[in-house]
Protein backbone atom coordinates (compact mmCIF):
# COMPACT_ATOMS: atom_id res chain seq x y z
CA UNK A 1 0.00 0.00 0.00
CA UNK A 2 1.20 3.09 -0.58
CA UNK A 3 1.42 6.17 1.87
CA UNK A 4 -0.42 8.84 -0.86
CA UNK A 5 -3.08 11.10 0.16
CA UNK A 6 -5.69 12.08 -2.49
CA UNK A 7 -6.77 15.71 -2.53
CA UNK A 8 -9.71 16.54 -5.05
CA UNK A 9 -10.93 20.09 -6.08
CA UNK A 10 -14.87 19.86 -6.13
CA UNK A 11 -16.29 21.69 -9.15
CA UNK A 12 -16.52 19.65 -12.78
CA UNK A 13 -14.08 17.04 -10.97
CA UNK A 14 -16.20 15.48 -8.53
CA UNK A 15 -19.43 17.06 -9.50
CA UNK A 16 -20.73 16.70 -13.14
CA UNK A 17 -21.88 20.16 -13.35
CA UNK A 18 -20.21 23.62 -12.22
CA UNK A 19 -21.98 24.81 -8.94
CA UNK A 20 -22.42 28.17 -9.21
CA UNK A 21 -23.57 28.39 -12.46
CA UNK A 22 -25.75 25.58 -11.93
CA UNK A 23 -27.25 27.80 -9.14
CA UNK A 24 -27.58 30.99 -10.16
CA UNK A 25 -29.29 29.09 -13.39
CA UNK A 26 -32.23 28.91 -10.85
CA UNK A 27 -32.06 32.87 -9.98
CA UNK A 28 -32.02 34.00 -13.56
CA UNK A 29 -28.46 34.90 -13.38
CA UNK A 30 -26.43 32.65 -15.07
CA UNK A 31 -25.39 35.37 -17.63
CA UNK A 32 -23.26 37.45 -15.12
CA UNK A 33 -22.19 33.96 -13.66
CA UNK A 34 -20.62 32.74 -16.47
CA UNK A 35 -18.65 35.55 -17.46
CA UNK A 36 -17.09 35.16 -14.29
CA UNK A 37 -16.77 31.47 -13.90
CA UNK A 38 -14.96 31.48 -17.30
CA UNK A 39 -12.23 34.23 -16.45
CA UNK A 40 -11.66 32.62 -13.51
CA UNK A 41 -11.25 29.29 -15.13
CA UNK A 42 -8.35 30.40 -17.66
CA UNK A 43 -6.73 32.78 -14.79
CA UNK A 44 -7.68 35.87 -16.11
CA UNK A 45 -9.08 36.45 -12.61
CA UNK A 46 -7.35 36.01 -9.81
CA UNK A 47 -9.61 33.53 -7.94
CA UNK A 48 -10.15 35.34 -4.56
CA UNK A 49 -11.46 38.64 -6.11
CA UNK A 50 -14.06 36.74 -8.61
CA UNK A 51 -14.94 34.40 -6.21
CA UNK A 52 -16.08 37.37 -3.89
CA UNK A 53 -18.04 38.90 -6.83
CA UNK A 54 -20.16 35.51 -7.34
CA UNK A 55 -20.93 34.89 -4.39
CA UNK A 56 -22.50 38.66 -4.17
CA UNK A 57 -24.72 37.70 -7.17
CA UNK A 58 -25.58 34.65 -5.06
CA UNK A 59 -26.25 36.69 -1.81
CA UNK A 60 -30.11 37.16 -2.41
CA UNK A 61 -30.88 33.06 -2.09
CA UNK A 62 -31.51 31.22 0.83
CA UNK A 63 -28.40 29.84 2.28
CA UNK A 64 -30.12 26.53 3.37
CA UNK A 65 -31.83 25.96 -0.28
CA UNK A 66 -27.97 26.71 -1.59
CA UNK A 67 -26.95 23.99 0.31
CA UNK A 68 -30.12 21.61 -0.67
CA UNK A 69 -29.35 22.29 -4.57
CA UNK A 70 -25.70 21.42 -4.13
CA UNK A 71 -26.57 18.64 -2.75
CA UNK A 72 -28.24 17.13 -5.53
CA UNK A 73 -25.83 18.55 -7.87
CA UNK A 74 -24.91 15.23 -9.89
CA UNK A 75 -21.74 13.53 -9.46
CA UNK A 76 -19.12 11.98 -11.16
CA UNK A 77 -19.85 8.68 -9.98
CA UNK A 78 -16.72 6.83 -10.54
CA UNK A 79 -14.83 9.36 -8.84
CA UNK A 80 -17.78 10.00 -5.81
CA UNK A 81 -17.09 6.25 -4.88
CA UNK A 82 -13.64 6.31 -5.02
CA UNK A 83 -13.86 8.90 -2.26
CA UNK A 84 -16.58 7.28 -0.51
CA UNK A 85 -14.15 4.24 -0.81
CA UNK A 86 -11.29 5.35 0.53
CA UNK A 87 -12.76 8.40 2.55
CA UNK A 88 -9.87 8.21 5.73
CA UNK A 89 -7.20 8.93 2.72
CA UNK A 90 -9.14 11.31 1.16
CA UNK A 91 -9.83 15.44 1.29
CA UNK A 92 -11.59 18.05 -0.69
CA UNK A 93 -9.81 20.95 -1.56
CA UNK A 94 -12.44 23.49 -3.27
CA UNK A 95 -12.94 27.15 -3.25
CA UNK A 96 -16.72 26.94 -2.18
CA UNK A 97 -18.53 28.00 1.15
CA UNK A 98 -18.70 25.79 4.25
CA UNK A 99 -22.35 26.73 3.99
CA UNK A 100 -23.09 25.93 0.71
CA UNK A 101 -21.47 22.57 0.57
CA UNK A 102 -21.74 20.95 4.07
CA UNK A 103 -24.87 18.97 2.36
CA UNK A 104 -22.68 17.84 -0.25
CA UNK A 105 -19.31 16.89 2.05
CA UNK A 106 -22.06 14.83 4.46
CA UNK A 107 -22.84 13.05 1.17
CA UNK A 108 -19.37 12.39 0.25
CA UNK A 109 -18.68 11.10 3.50
CA UNK A 110 -16.13 14.02 3.58
CA UNK A 111 -17.38 15.89 6.96
CA UNK A 112 -14.30 16.63 8.60
CA UNK A 113 -12.16 15.62 5.18
CA UNK A 114 -12.63 19.37 3.06
CA UNK A 115 -10.34 22.72 3.05
CA UNK A 116 -12.39 25.37 2.01
CA UNK A 117 -13.93 29.29 2.06
CA UNK A 118 -15.82 30.32 5.36
CA UNK A 119 -18.77 32.61 5.48
CA UNK A 120 -21.22 34.27 8.16
CA UNK A 121 -24.97 33.50 8.00
CA UNK A 122 -27.48 35.75 9.26
CA UNK A 123 -31.18 35.01 8.76
CA UNK A 124 -29.97 32.22 6.30
CA UNK A 125 -28.18 34.77 3.98
CA UNK A 126 -24.71 35.33 3.78
CA UNK A 127 -23.57 38.71 5.72
CA UNK A 128 -19.98 38.26 5.00
CA UNK A 129 -17.27 36.25 3.70
CA UNK A 130 -14.70 35.43 6.27
CA UNK A 131 -11.76 33.41 4.02
CA UNK A 132 -11.08 32.87 0.67
CA UNK A 133 -9.32 29.21 0.37
CA UNK A 134 -6.06 29.03 -1.19
CA UNK A 135 -4.97 26.12 -2.42
CA UNK A 136 -1.68 26.80 -2.64
CA UNK A 137 -1.01 27.67 0.62
CA UNK A 138 -4.01 24.75 2.18
CA UNK A 139 -1.11 22.03 0.16
CA UNK A 140 1.80 23.16 1.84
CA UNK A 141 0.28 22.14 5.24
CA UNK A 142 0.44 18.13 3.97
CA UNK A 143 3.10 16.01 5.27
CA UNK A 144 2.15 13.40 3.90
CA UNK A 145 2.57 12.95 0.09
CA UNK A 146 0.10 13.31 -2.45
CA UNK A 147 -1.96 13.09 -5.62
CA UNK A 148 -4.16 15.87 -6.75
CA UNK A 149 -6.84 15.73 -9.15
CA UNK A 150 -8.66 18.30 -10.31
CA UNK A 151 -9.44 20.61 -13.97
CA UNK A 152 -8.87 24.57 -13.12
CA UNK A 153 -6.16 27.33 -13.05
CA UNK A 154 -6.20 27.77 -9.34
CA UNK A 155 -5.29 23.72 -9.40
CA UNK A 156 -2.08 24.70 -10.71
CA UNK A 157 -0.28 25.48 -7.16
CA UNK A 158 -1.78 22.30 -5.90
CA UNK A 159 -0.82 20.06 -8.90
CA UNK A 160 2.68 21.14 -9.29
CA UNK A 161 3.40 20.38 -5.38
CA UNK A 162 1.73 16.87 -6.27
CA UNK A 163 3.91 13.51 -5.76
CA UNK A 164 1.41 12.68 -9.23
CA UNK A 165 -0.76 15.59 -10.60
CA UNK A 166 -4.08 14.38 -12.77
CA UNK A 167 -6.01 16.72 -14.18
CA UNK A 168 -9.92 15.91 -15.47
CA UNK A 169 -11.58 17.25 -18.89
CA UNK A 170 -14.80 15.08 -18.45
CA UNK A 171 -16.74 17.81 -17.58
CA UNK A 172 -14.76 20.74 -19.13
CA UNK A 173 -11.51 21.40 -20.80
CA UNK A 174 -8.21 21.48 -18.58
CA UNK A 175 -7.08 24.97 -17.74
CA UNK A 176 -3.56 25.80 -20.02
CA UNK A 177 -2.04 26.52 -17.05
CA UNK A 178 -3.32 23.23 -15.48
CA UNK A 179 -1.85 21.63 -18.35
CA UNK A 180 1.75 22.69 -17.63
CA UNK A 181 2.09 20.90 -14.36
CA UNK A 182 -0.08 17.99 -14.74
CA UNK A 183 1.81 14.27 -14.98
CA UNK A 184 -1.58 12.48 -16.34
CA UNK A 185 -5.20 13.65 -17.60
CA UNK A 186 -8.49 11.84 -18.46
CA UNK A 187 -11.58 12.45 -19.81
CA UNK A 188 -13.64 9.63 -18.54
CA UNK A 189 -14.34 9.29 -14.85
CA UNK A 190 -13.58 4.88 -14.78
CA UNK A 191 -10.70 5.42 -16.42
CA UNK A 192 -9.53 8.06 -13.99
CA UNK A 193 -10.50 5.78 -11.14
CA UNK A 194 -9.01 2.61 -12.38
CA UNK A 195 -5.61 4.67 -12.11
CA UNK A 196 -6.58 5.71 -8.82
CA UNK A 197 -6.79 2.38 -7.85
CA UNK A 198 -3.43 1.82 -8.62
CA UNK A 199 -2.56 4.18 -6.94
CA UNK A 200 -3.53 3.45 -3.34
CA UNK B 1 -5.24 -11.33 -24.21
CA UNK B 2 -5.51 -7.57 -22.79
CA UNK B 3 -2.01 -8.12 -21.65
CA UNK B 4 -0.96 -5.02 -23.28
CA UNK B 5 -0.58 -1.50 -22.23
CA UNK B 6 -0.05 0.58 -25.34
CA UNK B 7 1.82 4.02 -25.08
CA UNK B 8 1.53 6.47 -28.13
CA UNK B 9 4.34 9.10 -28.26
CA UNK B 10 2.87 12.43 -29.14
CA UNK B 11 4.77 14.87 -27.77
CA UNK B 12 7.12 16.18 -29.78
CA UNK B 13 6.64 19.06 -32.27
CA UNK B 14 7.15 17.09 -35.30
CA UNK B 15 6.80 20.21 -37.44
CA UNK B 16 8.87 19.34 -40.59
CA UNK B 17 5.61 19.18 -42.70
CA UNK B 18 4.85 22.91 -41.88
CA UNK B 19 1.12 22.04 -40.66
CA UNK B 20 2.04 23.51 -37.63
CA UNK B 21 0.42 21.01 -35.29
CA UNK B 22 1.57 17.35 -33.86
CA UNK B 23 2.39 15.04 -36.53
CA UNK B 24 0.15 12.49 -35.25
CA UNK B 25 -3.09 14.88 -35.86
CA UNK B 26 -2.37 15.60 -39.32
CA UNK B 27 -5.33 14.83 -41.30
CA UNK B 28 -3.83 12.06 -43.81
CA UNK B 29 -6.43 10.48 -46.38
CA UNK B 30 -9.30 11.89 -44.35
CA UNK B 31 -8.33 10.88 -40.81
CA UNK B 32 -5.48 11.92 -38.44
CA UNK B 33 -2.67 9.00 -38.45
CA UNK B 34 -3.13 8.71 -34.54
CA UNK B 35 -7.16 7.77 -35.28
CA UNK B 36 -5.88 5.33 -37.82
CA UNK B 37 -3.76 4.02 -35.25
CA UNK B 38 -6.70 3.61 -32.54
CA UNK B 39 -9.39 2.08 -34.98
CA UNK B 40 -6.57 -0.99 -34.76
CA UNK B 41 -6.23 -0.84 -30.67
CA UNK B 42 -9.86 -1.13 -30.32
CA UNK B 43 -9.78 -4.56 -28.68
CA UNK B 44 -7.12 -3.24 -26.10
CA UNK B 45 -8.10 -1.44 -22.91
CA UNK B 46 -5.19 0.28 -21.76
CA UNK B 47 -4.49 3.12 -24.28
CA UNK B 48 -2.04 5.86 -22.92
CA UNK B 49 -1.28 8.74 -25.49
CA UNK B 50 2.25 10.84 -24.54
CA UNK B 51 1.49 14.23 -24.81
CA UNK B 52 3.52 17.44 -24.77
CA UNK B 53 3.23 20.06 -27.55
CA UNK B 54 -0.29 21.19 -28.43
CA UNK B 55 -1.27 18.84 -25.62
CA UNK B 56 -5.13 20.17 -25.71
CA UNK B 57 -4.95 19.50 -29.77
CA UNK B 58 -4.22 16.13 -29.61
CA UNK B 59 -6.59 15.28 -26.58
CA UNK B 60 -9.30 16.79 -28.35
CA UNK B 61 -8.55 14.81 -31.66
CA UNK B 62 -8.01 11.64 -29.51
CA UNK B 63 -11.51 11.75 -27.30
CA UNK B 64 -13.41 12.27 -30.67
CA UNK B 65 -12.61 8.37 -30.91
CA UNK B 66 -12.14 7.00 -27.95
CA UNK B 67 -12.85 8.66 -24.20
CA UNK B 68 -11.24 5.52 -22.02
CA UNK B 69 -7.62 6.62 -22.86
CA UNK B 70 -4.94 7.80 -20.12
CA UNK B 71 -2.98 10.76 -21.33
CA UNK B 72 0.52 10.99 -20.09
CA UNK B 73 2.26 14.52 -19.87
CA UNK B 74 5.88 14.92 -21.03
CA UNK B 75 6.34 18.96 -20.44
CA UNK B 76 9.96 18.46 -20.84
CA UNK B 77 9.45 17.65 -25.03
CA UNK B 78 11.82 20.14 -26.38
CA UNK B 79 14.29 18.80 -24.53
CA UNK B 80 13.58 15.35 -24.56
CA UNK B 81 13.52 12.68 -26.91
CA UNK B 82 10.94 9.43 -27.43
CA UNK B 83 12.25 7.42 -24.34
CA UNK B 84 10.71 10.40 -21.98
CA UNK B 85 7.49 9.69 -23.17
CA UNK B 86 7.63 6.33 -23.38
CA UNK B 87 9.04 6.39 -20.15
CA UNK B 88 6.38 8.23 -18.37
CA UNK B 89 3.22 6.61 -19.90
CA UNK B 90 5.30 3.13 -18.06
CA UNK B 91 3.60 3.45 -14.81
CA UNK B 92 1.65 0.57 -13.47
CA UNK B 93 1.78 -0.99 -16.84
CA UNK B 94 0.45 -4.51 -17.80
CA UNK B 95 2.50 -7.28 -18.57
CA UNK B 96 3.54 -6.14 -21.91
CA UNK B 97 5.05 -1.99 -22.79
CA UNK B 98 4.48 -1.70 -26.51
CA UNK B 99 5.72 1.71 -27.77
CA UNK B 100 4.68 3.37 -30.66
CA UNK B 101 5.39 6.56 -32.12
CA UNK B 102 2.19 8.68 -32.76
CA UNK B 103 3.07 9.99 -35.95
CA UNK B 104 4.04 6.32 -37.59
CA UNK B 105 1.57 5.55 -40.57
CA UNK B 106 1.72 1.76 -40.59
CA UNK B 107 -0.62 -0.54 -42.53
CA UNK B 108 -3.63 -1.79 -40.15
CA UNK B 109 -3.27 -5.57 -40.66
CA UNK B 110 0.95 -4.97 -39.92
CA UNK B 111 -0.42 -3.71 -36.73
CA UNK B 112 -3.20 -5.77 -35.67
CA UNK B 113 -0.85 -8.93 -36.31
CA UNK B 114 2.37 -7.16 -34.61
CA UNK B 115 -0.05 -7.12 -31.28
CA UNK B 116 -0.97 -10.20 -31.84
CA UNK B 117 2.09 -11.62 -30.75
CA UNK B 118 2.57 -13.00 -27.10
CA UNK B 119 6.45 -11.89 -27.00
CA UNK B 120 8.75 -9.59 -27.04
CA UNK B 121 9.03 -7.82 -30.74
CA UNK B 122 10.75 -4.94 -32.84
CA UNK B 123 8.67 -4.01 -35.65
CA UNK B 124 11.50 -2.86 -38.82
CA UNK B 125 10.36 -1.95 -42.14
CA UNK B 126 12.60 -1.38 -45.41
CA UNK B 127 15.62 1.40 -44.70
CA UNK B 128 13.33 4.51 -46.58
CA UNK B 129 14.09 7.30 -44.79
CA UNK B 130 17.19 9.83 -44.59
CA UNK B 131 19.07 9.15 -41.66
CA UNK B 132 17.69 6.18 -40.53
CA UNK B 133 18.40 4.22 -36.90
CA UNK B 134 19.26 0.54 -38.94
CA UNK B 135 18.70 -2.79 -37.21
CA UNK B 136 21.01 -5.39 -37.83
CA UNK B 137 19.72 -9.17 -37.51
CA UNK B 138 20.91 -12.59 -36.69
CA UNK B 139 20.33 -16.02 -38.04
CA UNK B 140 17.20 -16.37 -35.68
CA UNK B 141 15.56 -13.02 -37.50
CA UNK B 142 16.14 -11.57 -34.01
CA UNK B 143 17.57 -7.83 -33.62
CA UNK B 144 21.49 -7.54 -32.47
CA UNK B 145 22.14 -4.34 -33.05
CA UNK B 146 21.10 -0.54 -33.52
CA UNK B 147 23.24 1.95 -35.63
CA UNK B 148 23.36 4.47 -37.98
CA UNK B 149 25.83 3.57 -40.35
CA UNK B 150 24.60 -0.38 -41.09
CA UNK B 151 21.93 -3.11 -40.45
CA UNK B 152 18.99 -4.75 -42.95
CA UNK B 153 16.00 -3.08 -41.37
CA UNK B 154 14.94 0.54 -40.42
CA UNK B 155 13.72 0.97 -36.53
CA UNK B 156 10.24 1.85 -36.75
CA UNK B 157 9.65 2.79 -33.01
CA UNK B 158 7.07 0.14 -33.15
CA UNK B 159 8.36 -2.11 -30.01
CA UNK B 160 6.66 -4.55 -27.30
CA UNK B 161 8.73 -5.62 -24.40
CA UNK B 162 8.06 -7.16 -20.86
CA UNK B 163 7.54 -3.99 -18.82
CA UNK B 164 9.67 -5.63 -16.00
CA UNK B 165 12.39 -5.05 -18.04
CA UNK B 166 12.25 -1.81 -19.11
CA UNK B 167 14.54 1.02 -17.07
CA UNK B 168 12.88 4.49 -17.61
CA UNK B 169 15.07 6.73 -20.13
CA UNK B 170 14.92 10.20 -21.79
CA UNK B 171 16.95 9.57 -25.02
CA UNK B 172 15.43 6.91 -27.92
CA UNK B 173 13.56 4.32 -27.20
CA UNK B 174 15.83 2.02 -29.29
CA UNK B 175 18.54 2.57 -26.30
CA UNK B 176 16.35 1.47 -23.95
CA UNK B 177 16.48 -1.41 -25.84
CA UNK B 178 20.35 -2.14 -26.49
CA UNK B 179 20.61 -3.86 -23.44
CA UNK B 180 17.89 -6.51 -23.81
CA UNK B 181 18.93 -7.71 -27.37
CA UNK B 182 18.74 -10.15 -29.11
CA UNK B 183 14.79 -9.49 -29.85
CA UNK B 184 12.43 -11.10 -32.28
CA UNK B 185 11.67 -8.42 -35.67
CA UNK B 186 8.66 -8.66 -37.61
CA UNK B 187 8.68 -6.67 -41.01
CA UNK B 188 6.07 -3.96 -41.36
CA UNK B 189 4.81 -1.91 -44.12
CA UNK B 190 5.11 1.97 -42.93
CA UNK B 191 4.91 5.00 -44.62
CA UNK B 192 7.59 8.20 -42.98
CA UNK B 193 5.76 11.40 -43.30
CA UNK B 194 8.49 13.92 -43.95
CA UNK B 195 7.80 16.01 -46.61
CA UNK B 196 4.98 17.05 -49.04
CA UNK B 197 6.05 14.82 -51.30
CA UNK B 198 5.90 12.00 -48.39
CA UNK B 199 2.44 13.34 -47.68
CA UNK B 200 1.23 12.50 -51.21
CA UNK B 201 2.58 9.60 -51.71
CA UNK B 202 1.37 8.17 -47.99
CA UNK B 203 -2.68 9.88 -49.07
CA UNK B 204 -1.86 7.79 -52.23
CA UNK B 205 -0.85 4.36 -50.15
CA UNK B 206 -4.04 4.66 -48.36
CA UNK B 207 -6.35 5.25 -50.90
CA UNK B 208 -5.00 2.32 -53.10
CA UNK B 209 -5.74 0.09 -50.48
CA UNK B 210 -2.32 0.22 -48.46
CA UNK B 211 -0.54 -0.69 -52.05
CA UNK B 212 2.04 1.27 -53.70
Amino acid sequence: MSDYIFLFDLDSTITKQEILPTISEKIGKQKEMRELTEATMNGIMPFKLSFLERVKILSDISVNEVNDLVSEIPLNTEIANFIRNNYERCYVVTGNLDVWISGLMKKLNMDNHFFCSKAIVENDKISKVVSVLDKNLTVQQFVQPFVAVGDGDNDADMALQAKIAIGYGGVRHIAPSLMQNIDYAFVNDKRCVDFLNSLL
Amino acid sequence: MDNKTIIISCAGMGTRLGAGVPKAIVDVAGKPIIIRQLECLDNYSDIRVVVGFQADKVIETVQKYRKDVMFCFNNDFRTTGTAASFSKGLINAKEYAVSLDGDLLVHPEDLKSFLAKDEELIGGCTPTTDNPVLMSLNEKNQVVEFSREHGELEWTGLAQIKTNRLVPADKHVYMMLEPLMPINVMKIRTKEIDTMNDYDNAVAWINNGYRD
